[in-house]
């Protein structure tokens, strides 16, 4: 019984996953995906209980778009930081796993997962809304074993 | 000694504490919910409010270096102690009638305005100029609503005064009472200015569109609670539902009281509270966008001032 309630709670936790974007360099392509896939209303994700929150210390779950620059590495690994634990990264498009169409460039510092750990990529360029819903989807459920 | 415990009961349990801080949570449950459906969208469970609760106590709590921290950390304690003893002030017809020791209508009217100036501390002692912009915005629009929201619950109490007898009134339950013998005052149309205020007060209040603009999360990021994570952040969202009910509560107690007793007039409050809620700010936040802070001041100087204006001067004319 006393082993139940924590995965009891562990489980309603998962129902609110607080959604935060961080554009690491990217073109914005994923990004307009983002809006519109929480936004709009033939893919709303507030279903699953997700929100888009203003602060990065508010978030469960970190989308990640673009191929990270070498301007923008500092401030997202500080940004990274400010996530309060237990967190969940999704790398959104080519661009965070391979670079996309920007690999080899000298502006380019990534791919991501050599700084952060990523937990679910979701490739594309850029991904449709099903994707990414389906990736948030999988972070859910990663998220579940953490929290 | 027992009046000491009924006391505490119905600080703690009912009406405020764990009942009003129940029907908080579904008033939004409700209201985003319905907020979703009117922008043709499926929309969260009903209980989110709850998960949302849940999730935040098991988050980290961080305090960021720059910060107050002791002022940082209490603040929501005390914003939300406050409203738990606000929502035992409010009487609910036929079920509860509120101890006078807790306060008249200008005590409550004094602990509506904590929450501001709690989100206020902690925009300052958070350090982060986003909190520091919200706390600036926090206090212009209080200083915009509270004059003509006071004009508005003084017509009330002059009105209610006049009845009974005396000069002013300022006792909640007797206003419940002169409702009840005459009818309430949403039916009168002398009412209907100081009325008219009240609603404006709602979404300014709540920190709802078109006047969530201290915490506008695309401008200022969330302003005051920015720097807030976890169970601290859980306390100013309980403190949020928790001053849903009681300002809701105040509006059905200034101009609709009237209900059954027992059982049934407390469903029938919970039930008005919620229909309040989805007209009076479900509705208005779904409908319009953010106003910026100058416009709402020049709005709540200009409109609901007026009207508490002439509300008051209705009712000194008729006594």
């Amino acid at each position: 019984m006393n082993a139940q309630i924590p995965s009891l709670l562990s489980r309603l936790s998962t129902k609110s996953p607080w959604l935060y974007r961080i554009n690491a360099g990217s073109c914005n392509g994923c990004d307009v995906e983002l809006a519109t896939t929480a936004i709009i209303p033939r893919y709303d994700v507030e279903r699953l209980g997700c929100q888009y929150c203003g602060s990065p210390k508010h978030a469960d779950i970190v989308l990640i778009t673009g191929p990270l620059t070498v301007r923008v590495k500092d401030k997202v690994l500080r940004l990274y930081q400010e996530i309060p634990d237990p967190k969940v990264t999704v790398a959104v498009g080519v661009c965070p796993i391979s670079g996309g169409v920007f690999r080899d460039s000298y502006a380019i510092a990534g791919p991501l997962d050599q700084y952060i750990p990523i937990d679910v990529n979701v490739p594309g360029c850029p991904p449709r809304p099903q994707a990414i819903i389906e990736g948030i989807a999988k972070a859910i459920a990663v998220w579940q074993t953490r929290i | 000694m027992s009046d000491g415990l009924i006391l505490l009961f119905s600080v703690l349990v009912f009406p405020g504490g764990l009942f009003a801080l129940a029907l908080g949570l579904l008033i939004k449950g409700v209201d985003r919910r319905v907020a979703a459906r009117l922008q043709r969208r499926v929309g969260p469970p009903l209980l989110q409010p709850v998960f949302d609760l849940i999730k935040l106590s098991r988050k980290e709590t961080m305090i960021p270096a720059q910060s107050s921290a002791a002022i940082f950390r209490w603040a929501p304690l005390a914003g939300f102690s406050c409203m738990v003893l606000a929502a035992a002030m409010i009487p609910i017809n036929g079920v509860y009638r509120p101890s006078p020791e807790l306060g008249d209508l200008l005590t409550l009217f004094y602990l509506l305005a904590v929450p501001a100036v709690v989100l206020m501390l902690a925009g300052s002692a958070s350090g982060s100029p986003f909190g520091a912009i919200g706390f600036s915005r926090e206090m212009s629009i209080m200083l915009a609503y509270e004059g003509p929201v006071l004009l508005a619950l003084l017509s009330v109490a002059i009105r209610v005064g006049v009845g009974e007898g005396h000069l002013i009134s300022l006792s909640l339950t007797e206003i419940v009472q002169y409702q009840r013998v005459h009818g309430p005052f949403i039916l009168d149309p002398w009412m209907w200015p100081a009325m008219l205020t009240f609603l404006c007060f709602f979404p300014a209040n709540l920190g709802v569109l078109p006047f969530d603009i201290p915490e506008a999360e695309t401008e200022v990021l969330e302003g005051p609670l920015l720097e807030y994570s976890g169970p601290s952040l859980g306390l100013f969202k309980m403190m949020s539902a928790v001053k849903c009910v009681v300002v809701l509560g105040l509006g059905i107690t200034l101009f609709l009281p009237n209900g059954p007793d027992g059982v049934l007039g407390l469903l029938l409050f919970a039930v008005k509270c919620t229909v309040l809620a989805v007209l009076g700010v479900t509705v208005v936040r779904t409908g319009m966008g953010r106003m910026r802070i100058d416009q709402a001041f020049r709005f709540f100087l200009k409109w609901p001032l007026a009207l508490g204006i002439a509300s008051l001067a209705i009712m000194l004319a008729r006594s």
